[in-house]
């Protein structure tokens, strides 16, 4: 066994990881303040990617211009589906709300598709695709950057929960009726988290747009970003982490070990393995939380 | 004379009606006063409207999709019937709902912050949660740790104290009693009056156990079928035959059998 290439594989898959985690994160802060699994995150990500590139490459804006001003864009987007979408259906069961983010997902994949065509865009972010060399080890520079995004959002939104804001924020995740009891705005505060979970939307969107170029297919990063989210537990941030960093390692490893015994391929089912088997075996995720019952 | 009236009582209800998802009428034309700095209780059985009527006035109707279809109900001498739940609570009045419901997955110190009004200062709100733990020195030991672990009587506490940072004028608690020890009903009833002799907190109350409740209050309103069909202050309430027979468990007859037969016949009001 080559160790160097084995630890390669280990670290480039912790790197890509990390991606995912940075899409799961917006998917653990809709969840964490609605208890709500968002199926359209996929599709805000994308539109996140888009505002970015009609900002920038159709407007003319500098990139360091066009990121920031797509993020308060898709921040009031976020708002915006709260108040048009989902505050009317306020306390219905969840499943309602589930088949809505997921019409909400085609609806903005079709939306691209009319106004920006199906054509794969680049993002150019200008990050420099020379090999970077740590030691032995080759790793890309692009999902060095994302990773470090991912951990800043971590640490950004740990910091957030723990606020008084943030603690309203879960407090409408556990029980709505006793936020509304207590004067809680159930209402903007799920906008509040629709809005966050948008802007998470735009960072994943310009990196994965980097990566593997803006168009309709960016929405599917919801079925690696939804793996990665329920191994790590719905409403965990730091799960979301951990759980990227596995899945992605597993997922480089295991495909490196399997492919030339399947013939290639094995990618996906290992994805699909591990979303199927934390499902069955651990449902609440690795730090998600249990619906407490006392005996 | 009516504007005294208004000046004395910081709830009135008058002659409301609530209709459930269009059709349902839980509530048929309750009048309810609450003078300002009393106890006030609502007595009756199991579906009698006594939740209903608590939702009505902190606006929680709305999340079961119920509403005021007749009547009006004044707060401090404004009608707060079109008023949105939210802004009641900024108004004074909160409401602990039914089973407690304290928020589980958050520490009892988180649950009291989540409670804060906008605009309450750091240490504003740390002056009440002390004030609050004073009240239930039980909850202070246990801070932080998960709330949904508290015992059911901690729990109660917690949402007792959890309204009480919202600053209410007016606390409004449906059925603390539930499930509770008689031990921990006498506690928790014990810092309710202290709550409202120290505070000046007006307090209406819903409870099945019309023994404890009648110890505290100063005037009950019996409700039956969506109807007020009997009120009094506490003393007359608890000397009345059928409050007896009913509520407060025997009275001067204590042959079951007769007992059952007579309840099964007996209308307030026809």
């Amino acid at each position: 066994m080559d160790w160097v290439f084995l630890s390669e594989l280990a670290i480039n898959g912790a790197l890509t990881g990390l991606l995912y985690s940075l899409f799961a994160i917006g998917l653990v802060l809709i969840y964490k303040a609605s208890s709500v699994p968002n199926l359209s995150q996929g599709g805000l990500t994308m539109v996140g990617a888009y505002v970015v590139l009609a900002l920038s490459h159709d407007a003319g804006l500098p990139l360091w211009l066009a990121i920031p001003l797509a993020a308060v864009i898709m921040f009031g987007l976020g708002f915006g589906i709260e108040r048009v979408a989902l505050r009317r259906l306020a306390g219905r069961p969840v499943v309602m709300i589930l088949m809505l983010t997921l019409g909400l997902d085609i609806f903005l994949r079709g939306t691209t598709l009319a106004i920006w065509g199906g054509t794969s865009r680049s993002v150019d972010l200008g990050v420099s695709y020379e090999p970077l060399f740590l030691g032995d080890i080759f790793v890309s520079r692009i999902h060095l950057v994302g990773a470090g995004v991912a951990l800043a959002l971590f640490v950004a939104f740990m910091l957030f929960f723990r606020t008084r804001t943030g603690i309203k924020l879960r407090a409408i995740a556990d029980d709505y009726m006793a936020s509304w009891s207590v004067g809680i705005s159930v209402e903007r505060g799920v906008g509040l988290s629709w809005a966050l979970a948008s802007v998470v939307a735009v960072a994943a969107g310009v990196i994965w747009g980097e990566i593997q170029g803006v168009d309709q297919a960016l929405s599917l990063l919801l079925l690696k970003g939804l793996t990665v989210a329920v191994l790590g537990g719905l409403d965990s941030i730091l799960g979301a982490v951990i759980a990227g960093i596995i899945l992605g390692v597993v997922e480089n490893v295991g495909a490196d070990l399997l492919d030339p015994l399947v013939g290639g391929g094995s990618r996906e089912l290992i994805v699909a393995a591990v979303l199927i088997l934390t499902v069955m075996i651990r449902p609440h995720g690795l730090f998600g939380r249990h619906d407490i019952e006392r005996v | 004379m009516q504007e005294k009236v208004e000046a004395q009582n910081i709830l009135s209800m008058n002659s409301v009606e609530v209709l459930y998802d269009n059709v349902m009428l839980a509530i048929k034309g309750v009048s309810v006063q609450v003078p300002t700095g009393e106890m006030i209780a609502l007595l009756g059985s199991n579906g009698a409207g006594k939740s209903t009527t608590l939702k009505a006035v902190s606006g929680l109707l709305k999340a079961e999709r119920g509403r005021i279809s007749r009547g009006e109900i004044t707060f401090q001498g404004t009608d707060i019937t079109e008023v949105l739940a939210q802004n009641r609570v900024g108004m004074g009045i909160c409401h602990v709902i039914e089973g407690r419901r304290v928020f589980e997955h958050l520490t009892p110190d988180e649950n009291l912050t989540a409670a804060a009004p906008r605009g309450m200062s750091r240490s504003a709100l740390n002056a009440e949660k002390e004030k609050i733990y004073d009240y239930f020195p039980r909850l202070a030991e246990r801070r932080n740790s998960q709330a949904g672990y508290l015992s059911g009587g901690e729990q109660q506490m917690l949402a007792i104290g959890r309204a009480l940072v919202t600053q209410p004028k007016l606390l409004m608690l449906d059925e603390p009693s539930l499930g509770l020890a008689p031990f921990l009903v006498e506690e928790i009833f014990g810092i309710l009056q202290k709550i409202n002799q120290e505070e000046g907190v007006s307090v209406l109350l819903v409870e099945q156990n019309a023994l404890a409740a009648l110890e505290i209050v100063s005037q009950g309103y019996l409700i039956e079928n969506g109807r007020v069909v009997m009120h009094g202050t506490a003393e007359a309430l608890k000397s009345n035959s059928d409050i007896q027979e009913f509520y407060l468990g025997g009275g001067e007859e204590t042959d079951f059998h007769n007992v059952k037969h007579y309840s099964r016949r007996k209308r307030w009001l026809s």
